[in-house]
């Protein structure tokens, strides 16, 4: 039975309410959607907090999973409107402590609330390695959108044309913030060998 | 300086959809552009240093959703197909039972099965039972209390004869007279406590009786209940 059968099975008898055949399914992917949280969200709370998102709406819309595409890629689909819902969410959060009348653009917010992490001790982010904690502070240079798509492109290997229809934008705009984020990434981690 | 090119290049070199025409053509502008050159080896170190991502441990969660852990304990116990349907068949064979008054006789020749009352049971067979009972059991009761009534007497007769002979015998004839007055006394208390004896024994068989009638009376009603379903 291939790894696709294995999924139908198991999404199957999950919607015939057999809580064993989700955790199964739940376990083949967690580790996939856990680290793509901790990438895009840098600490381990928010992290979880989106992984859980993620499985729960995952869980809710089981039924309406055709097979036409890949689970995984419908499970990223998923993972990515959440990431995006949190952004949001966060976005409000910041907006509403901001509220004495600072023109500050959505795009600004956005890069407060991913630089925000920067101010908190990377080694408590992070029980990994060094690597990953490197890896973290040059993502948390980029904005959420940024960041989404060197996620999903880097790390999740989905083409442009998917990753375009998730953000319901054209795959040229995806391409341009792909290459606008290694730039900044590049020109980042040249600082950081200079400094160094 | 770099190569106006560059931004559409690297991503390109990055789109595994990109056509072979297309990529041919990006082929050959990287082979005399050292600026794309440049760019894509960064973009490539850059991409190789993100992938040595290391995957953390997810930390302990809970994987199986309330409604899931609800549904699936509903959903635990598995009956058989007959065992699933019994409860439902039972009440509806109570329920035939009733409405349509299905009455089942056991007797020595074997089983009899009617429906609305029409067996030998009827209101009137059961009333005629009813009082039968009544006169039978009020006429034992009766001759019952009446050989009581007798015993009574007559043990009490005797021990009046016996304390006379007593009397007699410890005090003589002078006291005679007294005696007979003592023993009129007795015979008076006798009578009397003969009177309440019987008079409770009464009390004891109307209550009887009372049972008998209300048993009657259930019964009317029942046959009444049933008769009103038809």
């Amino acid at each position: 039975m291939s790894f696709t059968d294995q999924d139908e099975a198991l999404i199957s008898a999950a919607l015939d309410g057999s809580a064993r055949a989700w955790e199964r399914l739940v376990k083949r992917y967690e580790s996939r959607v856990y680290n793509f949280s901790l990438r895009l969200t840098g600490n381990q709370t928010d992290a979880l907090d989106l992984m859980q998102e993620v499985f729960l709406g995952v869980y809710r819309n089981l039924h309406r999973f055709r097979g036409d595409s890949q689970f995984t890629t419908w499970l990223f689909r998923i993972a990515h409107n959440k990431a995006v819902d949190m952004s949001r969410r966060k976005y409000m959060v910041t907006s509403l402590s901001t509220l004495a009348g600072q023109n500050q653009s959505e795009e600004d917010v956005l890069d407060h609330i991913t630089n925000d992490k920067g101010e908190q001790d990377p080694q408590r982010l992070l029980s990994a390695s060094q690597t990953n904690t490197e890896i973290i502070g040059c993502l948390d240079i980029l904005n959420w959108e940024q960041r989404l798509v060197v996620e999903l492109k880097v790390f999740q290997s989905h083409t442009f044309e998917e990753i375009a229809e998730m953000q319901d934008i054209s795959a040229n705009t995806v391409k341009t913030r792909f290459y606008t984020a290694l730039k900044l990434l590049k020109n980042h981690m040249e600082q950081n060998h200079e400094l160094s | 300086m770099s190569c106006h090119e560059s931004s559409t290049l690297v991503p390109d070199y990055f789109d595994e959809t990109l056509s072979l025409q297309h990529r041919n053509v990006m082929e050959a502008h990287l082979q005399h552009c050292a600026d794309c050159q440049e760019a894509l080896a960064d973009a490539k170190n850059l991409n190789a240093h993100l992938r040595q991502w290391q995957d953390e441990a997810v930390p302990q969660w809970q994987r199986v959703p309330r409604q899931l852990q609800d549904k699936s304990a509903s959903t635990r116990p598995h009956f058989s197909f007959w065992g699933q349907w019994a409860p439902l068949a039972g009440a509806f064979v109570m329920a035939v039972a009733v409405m349509f008054n299905v009455q089942l006789q056991i007797a020595d020749n074997g089983l009899t099965l009617a429906f609305g009352g029409s067996a030998g049971v009827d209101a009137n067979n059961i009333a005629a039972q009813l009082a039968q009972f009544e006169t039978e059991q009020r006429a034992a009761q009766q001759q019952t209390l009446q050989e009581l009534s007798a015993q009574i007497e007559e043990r009490q007769a005797g021990s009046n004869a016996r304390l006379l002979e007593t009397v007699i015998e410890q005090f003589g004839d002078s006291t005679t007279r007294s005696l007979e007055q003592v023993m009129a006394y007795f015979e008076a208390q006798r009578q009397e406590d003969l009177q309440l004896m019987q008079a409770s024994y009464q009390r004891l068989a109307d209550s009887d009786f009372q049972t008998v009638r209300s048993m009657q009376q259930l019964a009317n009603y029942v046959q009444y209940q049933g008769n009103q379903l038809r």
